[in-house]
């Protein structure tokens, strides 16, 4: 009887709840593992700031959940010859002032990201040295990119930056203009409301969006940086739906009386170990602690015995949750570029050990292992894994894992164009991550295998200074080659050479999840980012 | 009346005795002492007493990870306490743990009570300017908060238990200069310190043979404490990730891998060692304040 009573009552009350939405703006909030840093579109890269923005403000060319570029602002492109591309802008687009949308803007953000962002942390101006674009506005809404050669990625590449309106952003000081709303004027599905750094982010709808109409009023960005604290905020209703929910949980949520779902998809993003090719290196030692008089990591015998030391499929059980990939390859299955043959590695101690005798280390050595312990999915868990799988086969490994904007400034050191005086990389091993941002593989074979060449923008992530002439000569035509046939067996081979070589070790993709509400639906993305049209109601 | 007079005349003939006398009579701070004392045994005893060595990473699987407590590990021991996400036996870890933890409060303090008290007496016998420059340097250093002191030079430094045990003499030596001058400029001007300057006796004699040793029952009290704290700071420093290399975890670093645990079930990844870093600090803070009561005089009475 009891029971009957509850049961009445609480369909009454979701009736009445349901009848109440109905009138009341609907506002989603989202539960986001790290905090928005700035609203300036050109201010970072980074997918937390990005995600937000892309609600405001709106690219050329934008992405589909699988990181494919759809059209956006712009509707069509094509090469026009083997220097230019020619892109054509959508009609009838307003900014969120009124003002319509034309090639005068586009071409503005061109030179606000040439001049520079004073200040900028990671700006996507380096999009622009690729191969040294130019624009020319041809008329109102059509305009030619030309490089100095042919480019291949060019709609990719377009999918990096905003375009910000002209007669907004003029003159403003840059990021500042942007969080306090005056310069936050884009085209896109959602228009500026606030920004509390640290606290939230809001967004309101703008009826006036040339697009498909978004299904919520209001949508409310909260940084909530412990996995654990932002679970709890979806569980007692603060929040709709969170990103990166802890993988220990992850079956739970799962299942089907949990009021909860989860929505998953495989990653961008690979995990590896990199190395460091210096003659000398101040983290491996002697068994005895004292240094190390030559560098084993330039042996591709002991980088293959550590990949065969490591015990992917226990990662994955163990740490993951299930959740992730093991791979050897560093593009995902089904992106441009996607080197098939690459298996990941078949775990084997004895292997290993018998790899390590033959390069002369039968006896070990010592190692330190660095790493963020805020950055990726558990990384701190998977480097203390490794740790483990490394000792055994006899590399004694420290373990040195610390949050991550002091892991990747010690870690980026070497890069004298970026960080003046910063000639020296601080690590010998650590992991990292990386994602195939633009959905294809000339941007991953350039940025973690090619040698580090500032000025060509390539290996802009190969802090470790790999070079093999083969994998630069490969990946450097592929990024001239138009003809899509021809380009993907050389980014293929440039892969598979490279990764034999183990220039790097992957360990697996991230499985991208969220968890939200069971009255919801979720569509995920394998970019990581959170969008508030990727959610629906049931 | 006459009590009091006969117990002032045994503090003079059998100091100790009346001391032990007087301590005992709580209950509470005699459970403290015996609870402290096994956890220093256990700390002393840890690689006797662990199943494991869970800082060797040959010792640990991660295929043993997240196992409930009274489960058998591949190798066939017993993880009493459970395990935790790497492998790692939680007893084990517990007993290692705390002896990093009391290492790590009990070296700082000491050393930043050696240095607080040279500095502090020195300000206290000199005056002038020496007292006005270095009380305006702790005057500063107090006013931040010693957790942010930590955390930027941790930063600085890197990691490891000297790195820490550094950071943390670092944010204490201030305290304990701040504490040991205010003592001293009292003492200094008791008769005894009118009668050893009348003596013409040397600086460092006052300061160390008659200054000094009145200035210790508090010193003692204020140490004991502030060894609790350099655990909890400790343990707050590696709950934020600085510090400790994981592989090498202590009470703080077990408590905040854990913490991820907690909500799918797995509690014991973080409880026990929660319950052991609280017995500790509790036991400390128990003997601290009792201490506080039996050597100061004006509290006795």
């Amino acid at each position: 009887m009891k029971l009957f009573v509850g049961t009445v009552l609480l369909a009454a009350l979701s009736f009445g709840s349901g009848a109440f939405a109905q009138t009341a703006p609907t506002t989603l909030t989202i539960g986001v593992r790290s905090e928005t840093s700035s609203l300036d579109p050109h201010w970072t890269q980074f997918p937390q700031d990005k995600q937000v923005e892309d609600h405001i403000f709106e690219r050329l060319v934008a992405m589909d959940p699988n990181s494919r570029p759809i059209p956006a602002l712009a509707t069509s492109w094509k090469p026009i010859n083997d220097n230019t591309w020619e892109f054509q802008l959508r009609r009838d687009v307003k900014w969120h002032d009124g003002k319509p949308f034309t090639a005068d803007d586009v071409v503005f953000t061109f030179d606000r990201l040439r001049a520079g962002i004073a200040g900028a942390p990671a700006s996507p101006a380096f999009v622009l040295a690729n191969g040294n674009k130019q624009i020319k506005k041809v008329d109102d809404h059509t305009v030619h990119i030309q490089t100095t050669g042919p480019f291949p990625t060019m709609p990719e590449e377009l999918a990096f930056f905003s375009i910000v309106a002209a007669h907004r952003a003029q003159g403003v000081t840059p990021s500042v203009d942007f969080n306090n709303g005056r310069a936050t004027i884009g085209t896109g599905p959602y228009r500026f409301a606030e920004f509390r750094p640290g606290e939230r982010v809001v967004v309101e709808r703008n009826p006036d969006y040339w697009g498909a109409k978004p299904e919520w009023d209001r949508v409310v960005f909260r940084p909530i940086t412990q996995d654990a604290t932002r679970l709890a905020a979806l569980m007692n209703g603060d929040v709709d739906i969170i990103d990166y929910p802890p993988t220990p949980d992850l079956p739970r949520l799962r299942q089907q009386n949990s009021g909860y779902s989860v929505s998953e998809i495989a990653s961008d993003r690979v995990i590896y170990i990199q190395f460091s090719y210096r003659d000398l290196e101040p983290f491996v030692k002697n068994l005895d602690g004292s240094p190390a008089t030559v560098n084993p990591l330039r042996d591709v015998r002991v980088r293959k015995a550590m990949s065969l030391a490591i015990n992917r499929d226990a990662i994955r059980d163990r740490i993951m949750g299930g959740a992730s990939l093991p791979t050897g390859n560093i593009v995902p299955p089904g992106f441009f570029g996607y080197a098939e043959q690459l298996k990941p590695d078949p775990f084997s101690a004895d292997e290993a050990r018998k790899l390590l005798q033959q390069a002369g280390f039968e006896k070990g050595f010592k190692i330190t292992l660095h790493g963020p312990n805020n950055r990726y999915i558990n990384d701190q868990a998977i480097i203390e894994a490794i740790a483990q799988m490394w000792t055994r086969v006899g590399i004694q490994t420290e373990v040195n894992t610390m949050p991550r904007n002091i892991f990747f400034t010690d870690v980026i050191r070497g890069d004298p164009m970026t960080i003046p005086g910063f000639d020296v990389g601080k690590f010998s091993v650590w992991l990292s991550g990386w994602g195939t941002a633009s959905g294809e593989a000339v941007y991953t074979v350039r940025g973690l295998l090619e040698s580090f060449n500032p000025e060509a923008g390539s290996g802009n992530a190969n802090w470790g200074r790999y070079t093999n002439a083969r994998v630069d000569s490969l990946s450097r035509k592929a990024r001239v080659t138009l003809d899509p046939a021809a380009r993907l067996p050389l980014l293929v081979q440039a892969t598979e050479i490279g990764l034999r070589d183990y220039a790097l070790v992957p360990i697996h993709f991230q499985v991208n999840n969220w968890a939200f509400k069971a009255t919801l639906n979720h569509r995920p993305r394998v970019n990581e980012r959170t969008y508030a049209w990727d959610v629906t109601k049931r | 009346m006459s009590a009091a007079a006969g117990t002032s005349v045994d503090i003079e003939e059998r100091p100790f005795r009346q001391f032990v006398r007087d301590f005992t009579r709580s209950p509470g701070a005699v459970v403290a002492l015996v609870v402290l004392t096994g956890v220093l045994a256990a700390a002393a005893l840890a690689p006797v007493l662990s199943p494991q060595n869970p800082y060797d990473l040959t010792q640990i699987d991660i295929l043993d990870n997240l196992q409930k407590p009274g489960s058998e590990s591949m190798s066939g021991m017993k993880f009493l306490l459970g395990s935790d996400g790497q492998g790692r036996d939680i007893l084990s870890a517990i007993l290692y743990g705390l002896r990093t933890s009391l290492i790590v409060g009990a070296a700082s303090v000491f050393i930043a009570l050696a240095i607080g008290v040279f500095v502090g007496l020195v300000s206290a016998y000199r005056g002038g300017w020496v007292d006005t420059v270095i009380m305006r340097i702790v005057d500063l250093q107090l006013s931040l908060p010693p957790i942010l002191i930590a955390l930027v030079l941790l930063v600085l430094l890197g990691g490891g238990v000297d790195k820490i045990i550094l950071a943390l003499v670092i944010v204490q030596w201030s305290f304990f200069a701040r504490t040991v001058r205010g003592l001293a400029l009292v003492e200094n001007n008791r008769e005894y310190m009118d009668a050893a300057r009348g003596l013409r006796l040397g600086g460092l004699r006052v300061l160390f043979s008659h200054l000094l040793p009145n200035c210790l029952p508090t010193l003692i009290v204020i140490a004991t404490v502030q060894v609790a704290s350099a655990i909890s700071l400790e343990a707050t420093l590696s709950f934020l990730g600085l510090g400790l290399p994981p592989t090498e975890p202590s009470l703080g670093l077990l408590i905040a891998n854990g913490f991820r645990y907690m909500m799918s079930g797995n509690y014991w990844v973080s409880v026990f060692p929660g319950i052991a870093l609280l017995v500790t600090i509790m036991s400390i803070n128990v003997l601290g304040d009792r201490l506080r009561d039996v050597l100061n005089p004006r509290m006795a009475r």
